[in-house]
């Protein structure tokens, strides 16, 4: 076995004589303080919490048209019509963290999406690209299904501006 | 005490079909939370401050008082929810097990369809009012 020790203790030998303690912590260092960013970076509340990642979701149509697939069931201005997009709010405005919840069937791949539709707020209503889709929509007294409320909650300012149609998840059957 | 209410809790997420009488489909009851209760308590239950109570972190924590239980499916968006008693039951226990493992007592029983039949057909008026009795003794427990 002498010869098995000799192995090891020069291998050790030359990795600590050619490798750099420091440098191998200041390389950790630096993924450890770059992953402790990422969390930081500004992003809607709406689209945080452990959701899969949609990004890929195969995509038509015109987001700054009502007959776009995602706003089935709108009932405001659009915000990428206010300077935001179909996703997030115009500069100014505060995302409402308090929502209302359905689902769009995307006529690309056939499949239901949930969608959040949250509303933008702090500033006088946009009144550009007004839509009206109502798709799923249900009557006042089953609020959390209802459009016409003013989802301008938990926010500082309860002045509707423009609404977004943010997808959050796949339905499945 | 702590380990052991985490590792129990590991063994409910790793055995998902012992939750409640019927399979456990946590897809399905991570869909039915965005489309019945995501709306007010937000993608991870972490609710708003002086408007919607957080369930992270903390709902387990009603399984350790008298009533505690109980009110978890009697309150509105509970008893009120459009999902039958069993995707009821599968609802509340995948938020239990998954959003408040930390407080779930090591010997929880999960909800069963019938259980929860039988409490949302006694829905509460004064929830406010019970909740905050229920908060109270919490805080005496812990």
């Amino acid at each position: 076995m002498n010869w098995l020790d000799k192995l090891s203790e020069k291998s050790t030998r030359g990795l600590a004589q050619q490798t750099s303690r420091r440098g191998w912590l200041a390389g950790i260092g630096t993924v450890l303080a770059g992953a402790a960013s990422v969390p930081l970076l500004p992003m809607a509340r709406a689209s945080s919490g452990g959701q899969p990642k949609l990004e890929d979701v195969a995509d038509t149509g015109d987001p700054l048209s009502c007959d776009y697939w995602r706003h089935c069931s709108i009932d405001g201005f659009l915000c990428g019509c206010c300077g935001g997009s179909h996703n997030t709010c115009p500069p100014g405005t505060e995302m409402s963290p308090i929502t209302w919840v359905g689902t769009c069937r995307n006529p690309v791949d056939g499949k239901n999406y949930v969608i959040s539709y949250n509303d933008c707020c702090g500033k006088t209503p946009c009144g550009q690209c007004f839509c009206n889709t109502n798709q799923g929509d249900r009557p006042m007294y089953r609020p959390d299904k209802n459009n016409d409320i003013n989802w301008c909650l938990g926010t500082e300012s309860t002045v509707y501006h423009c609404s977004t149609s943010v997808l959050i998840g796949l339905a499945v059957e | 005490m702590k380990g052991r209410t985490v590792c129990f809790a590991f063994l409910i997420a790793a055995a998902p079909h012992a939750i409640g009488d019927g399979p456990v489909d946590a897809e399905r009851a991570r869909l039915n939370y965005m489309l019945n209760c995501q709306g007010c308590h937000l993608p991870d239950g972490s609710g708003v401050e002086d408007a919607v109570p957080r369930m992270n972190g903390f709902v387990g924590n009603f399984l350790h008082v008298p009533g505690g239980r109980e009110f978890l499916v009697r309150v509105p968006g509970s008893a009120n929810a459009a999902l039958d008693d069993a995707s009821l039951a599968e609802l509340l226990n995948w938020i239990l097990v998954t959003m408040s493992p930390g407080e779930l007592p090591p010997s929880w029983v999960p909800y069963s369809a019938g259980e929860v039949a039988e409490l949302r057909s006694a829905p509460l008026r004064e929830v406010e009012k019970v909740r905050a009795g229920l908060v109270r003794s919490i805080q005496q427990h812990l």
